[in-house]
């Protein structure tokens, strides 16, 4: 094994492989940059291009793009509110808080370099656990799936604050982001629901516009009704900001990586995608707040928020290869289009990848580390002056903002229709702002939504009601029902005390 | 009690959920379970989100500069998707920055025609020359 571990570093560092991951990177790190074209599209993009390539070669340049797309995704959602990546929408609710403070150069100090050892333990745990990891994943049925699912959406109680009012707003938002994912035409009985007649909803609405809408419209608007720069009048930390970011990663040491533990499990399981792993994450930083008060901290510019979907954001992708190595499930979409890779190289997802192939499964480890080091430090070297783009006065770039949102919207599916879904989500994010509704759970209910009903589904059809009693799914139920009450009891303690 | 901005933005919460509980209802059982799951709770808590709002005191509402603002942002926007269905992206792209620069953050030329040109170019690099991305054209260039 450890032979191939050396053999796996050595092969990602022939000129040949290190260059296209060089290549890789670069694109990796636009793309990133702009929200809509998502890493996944940007691979199925590129895919067409590794057929002459050696296998170790196509993984160096396919996974190198990829990882540093989710890296990168961070620094728009931090400097501008508008999400990189539909997986970085996390990092905008307590990131660009940060940056309108003046705090960005923190803010993407602290992402990065949580992102890095997210990176880091991601691999490593896709080094370790490719042999062990099968037994675990075949215990994980449709009912277990779905009660993962629920207890994610049980967090949306965590992410909308303390107090009966909060909990109406936020329960509210994600019943309405649930209802929102079941737009479109239903998989199991074929009926259309919520269409109104329009072909363009058959297939449900796109996460990409209403993300971005929610999400960077209001902050968009909220920038010219200012009339200032980002960061406003804010005093300005750039130089040292960076590095006390890079330190904040040290200091919440454990967060990062129980966050990062987060994206690793949330990555391995099939369907449930970066997005999901980025807000269970954040979830998970909320809960772990101390109390009330500290709890209120977040989504006002806690740099916590930042590091926790930080660091799950980029293990994940190493979470995400465990199944899609070891036995051709892929976890997400972007592997199930790395999947066809494996094909074009001849290779094929199973036991050879850890016998006879077992060096090329370990380029891949390597591909994930080397990657984000390499992006880590040169952002981290040029984060000052990135940063001062929150000094530049707002009427400057908001053209570019609106059409960093509009294009990248539209970059997603192709569709006109996308840029007025964008534009009615953006007015729905607006709304919910000035009205006090938080954001956060929508998205989540949202994005959970489809994997919550296909789970359900398959869970009914198969036992009935027979899955409530099976032993995991009560554990399950336990977990998830102390998540509501946790903060209750959290609370209860602290009056005591 | 009185009709706020917030008691609308909630009722309409509320009848989003009444329609999609009615619409369900008339699905079979398999399609209509889980909007049900997810309606009739919404409806409750966007209801009772409603009586809150009604009894509360009226949020300071805002300023007339400030609704401008938020108006004239709005119609930028509906200002680039009507050009770029008219047009298309790629001419509606550095249109709409050097129109915005121009009109609403009265750059002045040197600054507008630099950052338009900067846009330009990068979406011109990034999409068209990188990723060959296929825009449509737009109606004008079709009906052309």
């Amino acid at each position: 094994m450890i032979d191939a571990l050396v053999q796996g570093l050595l092969l990602v560092l022939q000129w040949n492989a290190f260059t296209l991951m060089l290549v890789g990177m670069a694109l990796g790190f636009v793309v990133g940059l702009l929200p809509g074209i998502g890493g996944a599209a940007t691979l199925a993009l590129m895919l067409p291009f590794v057929f002459k390539m050696t296998p170790v070669e196509a993984f160096a340049f396919l996974l190198g793009m990829h990882s540093v797309a989710a890296t990168t995704g961070d620094i728009t959602s931090i400097l501008f509110g508008v999400p990189g990546e539909g997986l970085s929408a996390a990092t905008v609710v307590d990131g660009h808080p940060m940056a309108k403070q003046g705090e960005a150069a923190r803010a993407l100090g602290a992402a990065l370099m949580s992102s890095l050892i997210g990176a880091v333990i991601g691999a490593a745990a896709l080094a370790v656990s490719i042999p062990i990891v099968r037994p675990l994943v075949l215990t994980f049925g449709s009912p277990e799936l779905f009660m993962i699912t629920v207890m994610g959406i049980a967090c949306i109680t965590s992410l909308s604050g303390l107090g009966t009012r909060a909990q109406i707003k936020g329960f509210a938002m994600g019943f309405l982001g649930l209802l929102l994912a079941t737009i479109g035409q239903e998989r199991q009985s074929g009926i259309l629901r919520f269409d109104f007649g329009l072909t363009y909803l058959w297939e449900g609405l796109d996460l990409i516009p209403v993300l971005v809408g929610i999400f960077a419209i209001p902050e968009i608007i909220d920038l010219a009704v200012r009339g200032t720069s980002i960061a406003g009048s804010a005093p300005a930390k750039l130089g040292s900001g960076v590095w006390q970011g890079v330190r904040d990663a040290f200091t919440h040491w454990w967060l990062v990586v129980r966050c990062s533990a987060v994206g690793v499990f949330v990555g391995i399981l099939p369907g449930a995608g970066g997005g999901v792993a980025q807000w269970m994450a954040y979830a998970h930083a909320v809960q772990s707040a101390k109390d009330a008060g500290d709890r209120s901290r977040f989504g006002a510019g806690d740099v916590r928020g930042v590091l926790g979907p930080g660091a799950a954001n980029n293990s994940k992708e190493g979470g995400d290869l465990i199944p899609t190595i070891a036995f051709g499930v892929p976890g997400s979409g972007a592997m199930a289009i790395l999947l066809g890779a494996f094909l074009i190289m001849g290779l094929h997802p199973g036991p050879d990848m850890l016998t006879k192939h077992l060096s090329v499964t370990y380029s891949m480890v390597w591909t994930l580390v080397i990657a984000n080091v390499i992006t880590v430090v040169i952002c981290l070297c040029g984060l000052k002056y990135l940063a001062l783009v929150t000094r530049v006065r707002g009427g400057l770039i908001l053209p570019l903002l609106l059409l960093l949102v509009f294009v990248g919207s539209y970059t997603a599916n192709k569709q006109i229709a996308d840029l007025l879904v964008t534009l009615g989500a953006g007015a729905v994010g607006y709304l919910m702002v000035r009205y006090g509704w938080p954001r956060a759970p929508l998205v989540l209910g949202f994005v959970l939504g489809k994997l919550a009903e296909t789970y359900l589904f398959i869970s009914m059809a198969r036992y009935g009601f027979g899955w409530l009693t099976q032993p995991l799914v009560i554990v399950l139920i336990v977990l998830t029902a102390l998540v509501v009450a946790y903060p209750y009891i959290q609370e209860r303690r602290t009056r005591a005390a | 009690m009185r009709l706020s901005g917030a008691a609308i933005f909630s009722l309409g919460l509320a009848a989003v959920a009444g329609y999609a509980v009615y619409a369900a209802l008339a699905w079979p059982q398999k399609a209509a379970l889980f909007p049900l799951t997810m309606g009739i709770p919404l409806l409750a808590l966007a209801a009772a989100q409603t009586v809150i709002d009604l009894r509360d005191p009226p949020r300071p509402a805002e300023s007339a500069g400030d609704r401008r603002r938020v108006l004239a942002v709005f119609a930028w926007m509906v200002a680039f998707i009507a050009l770029v269905l008219l047009v298309g992206f790629p001419v509606a792209v550095p249109l709409f920055v050097f129109a915005y620069l121009m009109l609403q953050s009265r750059a002045g030329w040197g600054m507008s025609i630099a950052i338009t040109a900067v846009a330009w170019g990068f979406f011109y690099l990034v999409f068209v020359r990188l990723l060959h991305f296929p825009f449509e054209a737009g109606l004008i260039a079709i009906g052309g």
